[in-house]
């Protein structure tokens, strides 16, 4: 229901009710925020992402064309807001040729706060382990294992942003995870 | 594949005990949607925790940012409404038409008004110039001269004299009393000089001419319009008794140059 009226909100800035861009930018702001921040992991960059795309939204909203014949349920606006996301971050990467960064200190001082609870700190630490193996991710495989947390696994959504069915999708994530748990073993060893 | 050998699959996966081949073969079920990941129990369990992962939020820079940017956008939208020009589908129409309809009205005007128009003011015209000559005619004919004088100018506004008002021309030139209206007549009778009949009579009226004012103004006169036949007329101003000596010294210099 919600994706619905994500189209209905779309459909509506298309016609141009900008007002309504609000909403949508109130409601993915942080998913999105953290699909580029999983990408990057560089807070500034990923909010200039973020805005990016909202931009290029608005700049191409009369492209948006509601919700594509033979689907139900909606999606097809985050579909397309994660398609704009993508070629943002491409473009991005195009033109700075930067490779995205591990920055330790965010990870210190997210751990600094919570290290009185052990279970916390435990906690913490597989994150912590788990975001460094991501980061060691190819990009494309990094890329399909965040669009699968923002989309929330809605594997036909995400066949739609990466241009491939269904099934690709779900062999895409299976690899992904493959090489990410083998990364992750290593990284627990070294610990 | 059997559900069974499935089921074995799997269980060989999630104990890490599957080779190469398995895992394509895992794959390939994965793709048909035959095998769920979310039976991968170890790889399942990984996803889990990348969907616990918290990303940092965004600032509240990124919230002004954007509100700005929307703010930006709907004014430029609120400007493009107001100054749109309407589409070339809309305005093309009504260009075609209005451009057809001008050229109709021109096109009546050249053919349908001109031809009666032209008869009408060449019409008036012609009436306007009877009327000015009856005017003329009738203000010779008045007892004060500067209304004589007025009616000798009068002339120089009509394009074409009859023979009337030239009739009427000379005879103030050689009658009037009065040397200025006489000057004027002379001066107006220079305009159609062109005119046999006109230089004819003009060397006619040199011996009816008893003013020096006058009479050097006609020896001038013939000199400009190079009339050698009123040689004869002059030379008998010359021998006249009547006529000063300063105006026949005009006269004489009028006559060499003529000849």
């Amino acid at each position: 229901m919600e994706a619905l009226s994500d189209n209905v909100l779309m459909m509506k800035v298309k016609e141009g009710d900008l007002d309504k861009m609000s909403l949508l930018f109130e409601r993915y702001k942080r998913p999105l925020f953290g699909f580029f921040y999983g990408l990057c992991k560089r807070q500034e960059l990923s909010e200039d992402l973020v805005q990016n795309t909202f931009l290029r939204i608005l700049k191409y909203r009369h492209l948006f064309r509601g919700e594509p014949a033979g689907r139900t349920g909606g999606g097809d606006f985050r579909a397309w807001m994660f398609h704009i996301a993508r070629n943002v971050n491409n473009d991005h990467h195009r033109k700075n040729k930067i490779k995205a960064t591990e920055e330790l200190e965010n990870w210190q001082e997210r751990i600094g706060h919570n290290d009185n609870r052990a279970t916390e700190m435990q906690q913490m630490e597989e994150h912590q382990l788990l975001s460094m193996a991501m980061e060691r991710l190819p990009d494309d495989k990094r890329e399909v294992l965040l669009l699968s947390k923002f989309q929330e696994k809605k594997y036909s959504e995400i066949g739609e942003v990466l241009g491939c069915t269904e099934g690709a999708v779900k062999v895409k994530v299976f690899r992904a995870l493959q090489e990410l748990k083998v990364i992750y073993k290593q990284l627990e060893k070294s610990h | 594949m059997e559900k069974k050998q499935q089921q074995e699959l799997i269980a060989k996966y999630n104990e890490r005990l599957a080779d190469p081949a398995e895992i394509r073969l895992i794959e390939q079920l994965i793709e048909s949607g035959e095998v769920d990941l979310t039976e991968l129990r170890e790889l399942s369990g990984l996803d889990e925790q990348i969907q616990k992962i918290e990303s940092p939020v965004p600032s509240i820079q990124l919230d002004d940012q954007f509100y700005a940017a929307l703010a930006k956008e709907k004014r430029a939208l609120k400007t493009k409404t107001s100054l749109t020009i309407p589409d070339w589908n809309f305005l093309f129409p009504r260009l075609a038409m209005a451009v057809v309809l001008l050229l109709i009205g021109f096109s009546a005007g050249f053919f349908i008004q001109s031809p009666s128009e032209n008869k009408e003011v060449s019409q008036l015209t012609e009436e306007v110039s009877e009327l000015k000559e009856l005017m003329m005619l009738t203000m010779l004919e008045k007892e004060s001269a500067t209304q004589r004088l007025k009616a000798v100018s009068l002339t120089s506004e009509m394009e074409q004299v009859s023979e009337k008002v030239t009739n009427a021309l000379f005879t103030t030139l050689n009658n009037d009393e009065n040397v200025n209206v006489r000057l004027a007549a002379l001066e107006a009778l220079k305009s159609y000089s062109k005119d046999s009949a006109v230089r004819t009579k003009l060397i006619a009226s040199i011996a009816a001419q008893d003013s020096p004012l006058v009479q050097v103004a006609m020896a001038e006169l013939m000199v400009a319009i190079q009339e050698k036949k009123s040689v004869e007329a002059l030379k008998q101003l010359l021998q006249s008794e009547k006529t000063p000596k300063e105006v026949k010294t005009k006269i004489s210099e009028s006559i060499k140059v003529l000849i």
